[in-house]
């Protein structure tokens, strides 16, 4: 033994888990046991003295086995409490006990346990590496076992005289026993398997039986662990057979089932079930009253080891009679296993399936059906106990299906109700003269469905071909959401249509609606179209659907997050098609800006996105100032990722644990949702561009002047600092380089920086309308460049002709004119206009650099002055404080 | 740079004064007066500072280095000079010390003057009046007492005339330096304004006769002597640049004044904050004294009111002398442009 356990701590720790394993298992399972053993017994007629004595001596061997088990490990502790649980045990059974006598397998384990404590205490070694709540436990444990089996010497020592004899007798008596049962051997003969395994030991010495047991032990549990603990079948009777196994040495069974164990699940379940088929087809066989008490022996089983539930829905497959309420009990049977700590969710679904089909191959009705499928697709959602992880792609493929054929079902039958609200107990699902009413919410399902595939989408690589693949399913998820729309305004609430229309939003909002967008450009050609095509399209008009839901919404809900969100989807809608002023005045209108920083994180994930969106729908129709502004807010952040739901920062890593980190990977929008940022950024620092030149060449000596967008200077900044310029490389560099084209006027390499083959690709042929959006660029550049030029310029002129400024800048005399004329009136530049000579007259009364430089000194040295004079106040004050307070001082001294 | 200078001044200037001792003998050694009363430089001195900022200074970045002389009397004979080299990172473990007694050992076995009197640097808008200046010129003066410190003023020369001059710190301010206390109150009893703090030494460049000689025979050769910078009429630059310096300086200042002033405003409140506990303290003593009870101990009010870190105020002063110098650049520059000015129109008038 000591021998044993000091050979490594690697096969100690293996043999301590498995140890553990044993401890816990068999006890669940042997109590599980019990009752089944009651019931098939019941012919019998000492059924009665045969239980009451059974009963005893299975609590005994439970505890015996526990402590062997403790043993084994090492842990006396355990064995300490076992062992005191083993004293009160026999007390119990004292009065059986006396009928029949000292059972043997107790005499042998009060025998075994001191002979194992002897040697502990003598293994000093031992003793010294064990904790000090074992080393207690050995020495109370070893004094009460002596004082205990004083009462027990006559019996231990003719044990130990003849241990092989006794043992024997104690084999044959439980063979008969099981021989007893049926085909109990699998199920209730632990305590025999127990018993006859000792028998095969080939001598009684103990110390040499525990070595061996250990070493049996070992070898099974190195080869079967894996396969067998794992797959989660680690019921009870694998328990025994695993035992019968050894004991036995019937090796070839034991090659039997290695294989088996070794193909996948769901084949073994199929074995098993196979079995338990012959089982119950035998007991099919049994009366009526039989299958009740049948059912309550289930019921213990279920609470005992789950996995025995798999063998159900067989019984009934070749059951007398199926009917709606067996089904029914069956069904909440299964689900009563649900979420019920290692339940095998993969078996129950196919549980949940096989049902489906039995109540289908016995037609028991829609309703039932209906029930069963909505079970099936929640414990598809449940499969996974983690929010993080996501679907696999077959379970998601059986969750559509599930979902679908569910729809079909419901189309198929409008006489079908089918609600939340519904009370189980008020569930009509038979009764066909009724209306069919099932509990259960096909929008729950299918808003989770939705989540389920976002989850999907965030969890692929965006750039494989794996998400092309999943991203085929939106088509799918488009049309269920669809469907159930679809049933939903004939029959659900209002709050319920309000959901799903959410749902249809969220699916539409983003995409661009090319159709659309080409049957608009054809629409002015082909104006005679009669409004009969129009209708035709409408269905398929984005547009149109998306007024149409959202207004529903606007109109009907009462909860404020779905209306916000449909407002916002709506206004980034409009965005994404150009429509600016509706995007602008729905945004106003809707109060949003002021009180989005109350919302919770997706939305306002949602609303940047909007606002993004509206700042780029703003560019694109020319309107640089709105686009700044609306962009402001993200770019200037510097996080414009990680406001958009787009990824997240490394930088603040560190900021956050790792429960943040998984809530925020959770709120990331999917990759073909996502707006691309180089574009953002790019536009930007365009607007950015066509703002902030002008603006500082106006004021270029103004010490006054304000950055209009920090993060375009920081550009300027990065690009100054370079030492040496080569061609821009990144969108950065080439409007860094264009700004200063424009700086110096000169429109045309601004042009060319902006607009040229790279930056086409980067950011320019992103927009739905690239050469619109490129025409209306050139014309900014030459506005505002015209308007730089003039600015930085205008000291050195005395007067200017327009035309000459029109050929400048390649622009039309009239809007030349409008320019100069604007810029006058807002007195950026002092000048006027010369009508007959079309030329701008300077007035030069701007000031000079130097006089502006003496006029910033004067005030400079003005507010100076002004900080020297409160100096002087602050001293005088202080100083009539000092002698005011000197009287008061003085008579303090003399106290 | 001032790191630079404060280490190695003390260490230079020990160095030297040993060898030096008969230089050293002759001075008046008494604080008192001024040791110095003239600046005597050779041209030969002028002309390497030239051409060392030349060969090395450009922009804001200044050069500095080595003066060599004697003492005679009271007039301080620089006859030569050397640069410290340009420092770079990576060698930042170059030894100055060492390298100035090198240069030094080196020069005094081709029998060159050999005793250190002092520094130069070139300047950039005449923006040297600095805390750096100030310690190294202080470690100098603290160790030779007739060093002084030559400023170069690369753009002023550029411009047509010769601009180097010579100073010193005052006595006063001396005695502050050394003392370490740049409080208000220090400041106040050593009566140092921004207007004394350095003092001029008048500059005299001497070239020997045969130099002389030779620049007789130059002029008489060259044609028309390259003097035309003198009447450029371009001022814009260099009036915008020493504005914008000044501006910089006098936002400094308003800065240091509104620190000074948060610092005048919190050693008040806490005088009245004091004032009222003592009023306290003394009412409740009262009310004991008539209860008969022992008055309660005298704390330490210094202990309960610690009264505020004062300001230093020699940067404010600096900042005072640095504005002080800017606005003699701009008079002069402005003074010497309208008679430019009054010339060019004169002439222009008479042209046409």
């Amino acid at each position: 033994m000591s021998r044993f356990f000091t050979t490594g701590s690697d096969s100690e720790s293996e043999s301590s888990l498995s140890g553990e394993e044993l401890v816990t298992k068999p006890v669940g399972g042997n109590y599980g046991k019990q009752p089944l053993l009651l019931s098939e017994d019941e012919e019998d007629t000492k059924r009665v003295v045969r239980s009451a004595k059974d009963k005893r001596f299975e609590e005994l061997t439970n505890l015996i086995r526990t402590i062997r088990n403790a043993m084994k490990i090492r842990d006396v502790t355990k064995c300490l409490e076992e062992f005191e649980l083993l004293g009160k045990a026999y007390g119990k059974a004292k009065s059986i006990v006396d009928k029949e006598g000292v059972p043997r397998f107790y005499i042998r384990i009060l025998a075994d346990l001191e002979d194992y404590l002897n040697e502990l205490w003598e293994d000093k070694e031992g003793k010294k590496k064990m904790n000090k709540n074992n080393a207690k436990a050995l020495s109370t444990l070893r004094q009460k076992i002596r004082k205990y089996n004083r009462d027990f010497e006559s019996h231990i020592t003719n044990y130990k005289q003849n241990p092989e004899q006794s043992a024997d007798e104690d084999a044959e008596k439980n063979e008969e026993d099981s021989e007893g049962s049926s085909d109990g051997d699998e199920d209730g003969v632990s305590a025999a398997a127990f018993l006859k395994k000792k028998s095969e030991a080939p001598s009684g010495e103990s110390r040499k039986f525990l070595k061996k047991m250990e070493d049996e032990d070992e070898d099974s549990e190195d080869s079967e662990e894996d396969e067998e603990w794992d797959t989660g079948s680690t019921s009870s009777d694998s328990d025994s057979e695993e035992e019968e196994g050894k004991q036995t040495v019937l090796a070839s069974r034991f090659l039997k089932k290695a294989p088996a164990t070794e193909e996948d699940k769901k084949a073994a379940e199929k074995k098993r079930e196979d079995k338990a088929k012959k089982k119950h087809d035998r007991k099919s066989k049994r009366l009526d009253e039989e299958e009740e008490d049948n059912e309550g022996g289930e019921w213990e089983r279920v609470r005992g080891g789950v996995p025995l539930v798999k063998e159900k829905p067989k019984m009934f497959a070749k059951g007398t009679e199926i009917t709606h309420a067996v089904v029914i009990k069956k069904l909440n049977e299964i689900l009563q296993a649900r979420g019920k700590k290692g339940t095998d969710r993969a078996s129950q679904i196919e549980l949940l399936q096989l049902l489906v089909q039995i109540a289908s191959e016995n037609n028991l009705g829609e309703g039932v059906a209906i029930k069963i499928k909505f079970n099936i697709i929640a414990s598809l959602y449940d499969y996974n106990p983690n929010l993080a992880t996501y679907m696999k792609p077959e379970m998601w493929q059986k969750c559509l299906d599930c979902i679908n054929e569910l729809m079909d079902i419901l189309f198929a039958n409008p006489n079908i109700f089918v609600g939340e609200n519904i009370l189980e107990e008020s569930e009509n699902l038979h009764n066909v003269d009724q209306p069919l009413r099932v509990r259960g919410c096909i929008l729950t399902l299918v808003e989770r469905m939705d989540e389920e595939f976002t989850k999907i989408m965030q969890n692929t690589d965006p750039h494989s071909q794996e998400y092309v693949e999943h991203l085929k399913d939106e088509a799918q998820v488009c049309a269920i959401i669809e469907r159930v729309q679809h049933y939903l305004e004939e029959k659900g609430t209002t709050e319920e249509i309000c959901r799903v229309y959410l749902r249809r939003i969220l699916h539409t909002y983003y995409k661009f609606d090319y159709k659309a967008h080409q049957r608009q450009l054809t629409l002015p050609e082909g104006s005679s179209k009669s409004d009969q095509d129009q209708a035709e399209n409408e269905g398929e008009d984005s547009a149109l659907l998306m007024e149409r839901l959202c207004k529903y919404i606007y109109a009907k809900d009462r909860t404020d997050r779905i209306r916000t969100c449909a407002i916002l989807c709506h206004i980034y809608h409009h965005a994404l098609h150009s429509r600016w002023y509706q995007a602008r005045d729905l945004m106003l209108m809707s109060h949003l800006q002021d009180n989005i920083q109350h919302a919770d994180p997706p939305v306002q994930i949602l609303y940047n996105r909007t606002m993004v969106q509206l700042g780029i729908c703003a560019f694109r129709q020319g309107l640089t100032k709105d686009a700044h502004n609306a962009l402001l807010d993200i770019q200037s952040s510097g996080r414009a990722k990680e406001l958009l739901g787009q990824g997240l920062l490394l930088r603040s890593l560190q900021e956050r644990n790792q429960e943040q980190e998984k809530v925020e990977r959770r709120r990331q929008v999917p990759f073909h949702l996502h707006i691309n940022l180089e574009l953002l950024e790019c536009v930007y620092l365009v607007s950015a561009m066509l703002l902030e030149i002008p603006y500082m060449a106006a004021h270029e000596s103004d010490a006054r002047r304000r950055m209009i967008s920090k993060q375009f200077h920081h550009q300027l900044r990065v690009g100054e600092r370079q030492p040496l310029l080569g061609p821009p490389e990144s969108m950065r560099e080439h409007v860094v380089a264009a700004s200063k084209a424009m700086k110096m006027g000169d429109w045309k390499t601004c042009h060319s920086f902006i607009i040229n083959e790279k930056m086409n690709g980067k950011v320019w042929d992103l927009f739905p309308e690239a050469d619109k959006v490129r025409t209306m660029l050139v014309r900014k550049i030459q506005e505002e460049s015209l308007r730089t030029y003039l600015f930085t310029y205008s000291s050195v002129y005395d007067s200017i002709s327009m035309e000459t400024l029109s050929d400048m800048f390649e622009l039309d005399l009239p809007t030349v004119h409008s320019i100069i004329s604007k810029m006058i009136i807002n007195e950026e530049l002092m000048a006027s206009l010369d009508q007959p000579t079309q030329t701008v007259v300077m007035h030069r009364t701007e000031p000079t650099a130097q006089q502006n430089l003496a006029l910033q000194l004067a005030e400079k040295l003005g507010s100076l002055v002004e900080n020297n004079e409160r100096v002087f106040d602050h001293k005088q004050v202080s100083d009539s404080l000092l002698t005011t307070s000197a009287p008061v001082a003085r008579p303090l001294n003399n106290l | 740079m001032a790191s630079r200078k404060e280490g190695t001044g003390p260490a230079t200037a020990s160095s030297t004064s040993a060898s030096g001792a008969a230089g050293k003998g002759k001075g008046k050694g008494g604080a008192g007066d001024s040791a110095v009363k003239q600046v005597q430089i050779d041209g030969l001195v002028v002309l390497k500072i030239i051409k060392h900022y030349q060969e090395e200074g450009q922009g804001t970045e200044v050069v500095q280095g080595v003066l060599l002389g004697l003492v005679v009397e009271d007039r301080l004979e620089i006859t030569n000079c050397f640069p410290f080299p340009q420092h770079t990172e990576d060698d930042a473990d170059f030894d100055e010390v060492q390298y100035q007694m090198e240069m030094m050992r080196s020069l005094r076995h081709v029998n060159i003057d050999h005793l250190h009197v002092g520094w130069y640097q070139s300047t950039y808008y005449g923006s040297f009046v600095t805390r750096a200046l100030l310690d190294s010129q202080f470690s100098y003066q603290h160790a030779i007492e007739e060093s002084v410190v030559l400023i170069y003023d690369p753009i002023k020369t550029a411009q047509g005339s010769l601009s180097l001059k010579a100073y010193r710190l005052t006595p006063k301010l001396m005695e502050v330096c050394k003392e370490k206390d740049f409080s208000p109150e220090a400041l106040k009893k050593g009566s140092i304004t921004f207007e004394h703090m350095f003092e001029e030494v008048p500059i005299v460049i001497k070239n020997s006769h045969l130099i002389n000689v030779l620049m007789w025979e130059l002029e008489k050769k060259s044609a028309v002597a390259d003097k035309h910078e003198l009447l450029s009429l371009a001022s814009s630059n260099h009036l915008g640049k020493t504005l914008q310096l000044l501006m910089d300086r006098v936002d400094e200042m308003s800065q240091d004044i509104v620190k000074y002033n948060t610092y005048m405003r919190n050693t008040s409140k806490q005088q009245q904050q004091k004032h009222q506990y003592q009023q306290r303290r003394q009412q409740e003593n009262m009310q004991r004294q008539s209860r008969g009870e022992p008055p309660l101990p005298e704390e330490d009010l210094s202990k309960l009111f610690k009264p505020p870190q004062p300001p230093a105020r020699m940067d404010s002063l600096l900042i005072a002398g640095q504005i002080n110098t800017y606005c003699q650049n701009i008079k002069e520059f402005t003074a010497q442009n309208l008679g430019k000015l009054f010339m060019a129109q004169a002439l222009q008038e008479y042209n046409s």
